[in-house]
């Protein structure tokens, strides 16, 4: 990865660290989608996410499931361990990976929910699949789950 | 915003109000409050989502399992507002038809 932008954070893999991750994530979003001067770019002070552009929209509800993953899966629950995310801000492109030291998780024998049943479980990896351009996942420890979209040909760079 | 949410119920008609974030941290609360209503055998419960900003999967769990419940007892089930990151992920999971999306 050799982005235009890297950004770097360690914390807990507990769920009540996921809204800080989400915060991070959609200001590096909308660096992508929307990028502006650098002093306007990054605004923490909001009060809501404000996830209206279709690609952060996208990145968000697939990095939300990909966290939970990890703190339920691969932590189970207990929030002994550290998440460590690297976000790459490219031009026209977010990668965002996420390193994980819990339990390996296996990919492939997550089925595709069955949505005319109208499931109460099993969505999540299905969610960030389709919300991403890429997303592999690499069984450790340390597990890695890497995560791409790019800004759609019709879309604003 | 704070997350939120809020029964009303008037006779056998409930309005659901949901602010904020609906997810894995915060449907728990929610799926206790919907036994509850669900109990009653409501028949019409409104879903207002105007004000809800973020969803995951288990957000969404929370609401097939009060659609169901409600829908079970015999009631009718309507989703009101929802709008930006909600509405995609609705769409997504083919679940804006069955909420009768408003």
């Amino acid at each position: 990865m050799s982005p235009r932008t890297a950004i770097r954070m360690v914390l807990p893999g507990a769920l009540v660290c996921r809204p800080l991750a989400v915060r991070v994530v959609a200001e590096a979003c909308r660096l992508v989608s929307s990028p502006q001067p650098h002093a306007e770019a990054v605004d923490l002070s909001s009060a809501g996410y404000d996830l209206r552009n279709r690609f952060d929209i996208d990145f968000i509800s697939a990095f939300m499931e990909i966290f939970n993953n990890i703190a339920v899966h691969a932590y189970r629950r207990t929030g002994n361990g550290d998440v460590e995310i690297a976000i790459g801000v490219h031009p026209g492109e977010l990668v965002v990976e996420l390193k994980d030291f819990g339990v390996p998780f296996d990919l492939s024998t997550v089925p595709e929910p069955a949505l005319d049943e109208l499931p109460e479980g099993g969505m999540g990896i299905h969610i960030a699949r389709t919300m991403l351009d890429e997303m592999a996942y690499e069984p450790g420890p340390p597990n890695l789950w890497r995560m791409i979209k790019r800004i759609a040909p019709s879309q604003p760079a | 915003m704070s997350n939120h949410f809020s029964v009303e119920q008037t006779g056998s008609t409930a309005k659901v109000t949901i602010q904020g974030t609906l997810d894995i941290n915060s449907a728990p609360v929610l799926a206790e409050r919907i036994d509850q209503l669900v109990a009653t055998k409501p028949a019409l419960v409104s879903v207002d989502l105007s004000g809800l900003e973020l969803i995951d999967s288990s957000g969404v769990a929370a609401l097939v399992k009060l659609y169901k419940g409600v829908r079970g007892g015999g009631g009718s089930f309507v989703v009101n507002g929802a709008r930006d990151q909600p509405l995609a992920i609705f769409k997504l999971l083919r679940m804006d038809k069955v909420f009768n999306l408003q």
